[in-house]
């Protein structure tokens, strides 16, 4: 068990530090495209994108369908970041409205 | 395990799969595949350290997660060519991470996760970070793209897999819809 244990730890350093490094290491040392500049631009708000979205549309088990209480708060919190950016506005207006929604829904 | 597998998503999947009973091995394979995502991060990163040493790319990619990707990228003049700053910055999200785990061991029977809008801290703070990101009307229609299409391929194929693709498929329309938008603004300077 205790060697299990040490294999899925190391196991799981090891997956987790490729993909971080592998890119990295190799693009920072050759010249890029300007076409892969412009899409490498992009990666930051397509990616934060893609994990905002599903958040307000898939339940915990990944079942499609809209989650009104995280859908309700969200709205007001794009629109605060969005005038504001301020980040810790942003998380205690969206905590607070959503724990008010708790009790209404 | 915080320590050496700075991992969020990975982690508590790897908790869930201990608890099933399931072997080292797929729990291994699960977390790389969850983590191909830091691909396209890192690649982005490597565009703002072009003068470091192998060593020190390593150190800095090492703690690379989502979300001091998202923080170091919401003000790219601080990380460009500065790898003390993003160093900075990683250490102390990953110290958070760390001390969070260990008080969440001890005291996290004493309230309910489920209490007091914690469910949506992170959702509220993504959703700054993304309008952060989101600097012109291309952005806009790239965020949206990928929005959506996460929605299809998250629906459509199993695992983590769609944000990737839907990253992929978002990022690469903006390539080719760039040069055309900036081409209709110069005429539309000209005339």
């Amino acid at each position: 068990m205790k060697q299990e244990n040490l294999l899925l730890i190391f196991g799981m350093a090891i997956v987790t530090f490729i993909p971080r490094f592998i890119p990295m290491a190799f693009l920072s040392r050759r010249n890029i495209p300007e076409k892969v500049k412009v899409g490498l631009e992009y990666i930051p708000v397509a990616i934060l994108s893609t994990i905002v979205f599903p958040i307000l549309f898939f339940d915990e088990g990944g079942t499609f369908g809209i989650q009104p209480q995280f859908l309700l708060s969200a709205i007001p919190v794009f629109a605060f970041a969005w005038k504001t950016r301020n980040l810790w506005g942003s998380v205690i207006i969206g905590m607070v409205i959503y724990w008010s929604l708790g009790f209404v829904l | 395990m915080s320590l050496l597998v700075y991992a969020g998503a990975s982690q508590f999947i790897a908790v869930e799969m201990i608890l099933k009973g399931i072997t080292w091995f797929p729990i291994v394979l699960t977390t790389f595949f969850i983590n191909l995502r830091h691909l396209l991060m890192s690649s982005t990163f490597s565009l703002f350290f072009n003068k470091n040493s192998l060593r020190a790319l390593g150190l800095l990619s090492a703690q690379l997660t989502d979300e001091s990707f998202a923080v170091a990228m919401s003000d790219t003049s601080k990380i460009s060519n500065r790898p003390i700053y993003l160093l900075g910055l990683h250490m102390t999200s990953h110290l958070a991470w760390i001390s969070g785990s260990v008080g969440g061991a001890f005291f996290g029977s004493l309230i309910d996760h489920r209490e007091y809008g914690l469910p949506f801290a992170l959702p509220a703070l993504f959703i700054c970070l993304l309008m952060i990101q989101t600097k012109s009307p291309l952005h806009f229609g790239i965020m949206v793209i990928a929005g959506v299409s996460s929605l299809f391929f998250k629906w459509a194929f199993p695992g983590n897999w769609y944000i990737l693709l839907a990253t992929l498929l978002a990022s690469g329309i903006g390539v080719i819809v760039k040069p055309k938008a900036q081409r209709s603004k110069v005429k539309g300077e000209r005339g």
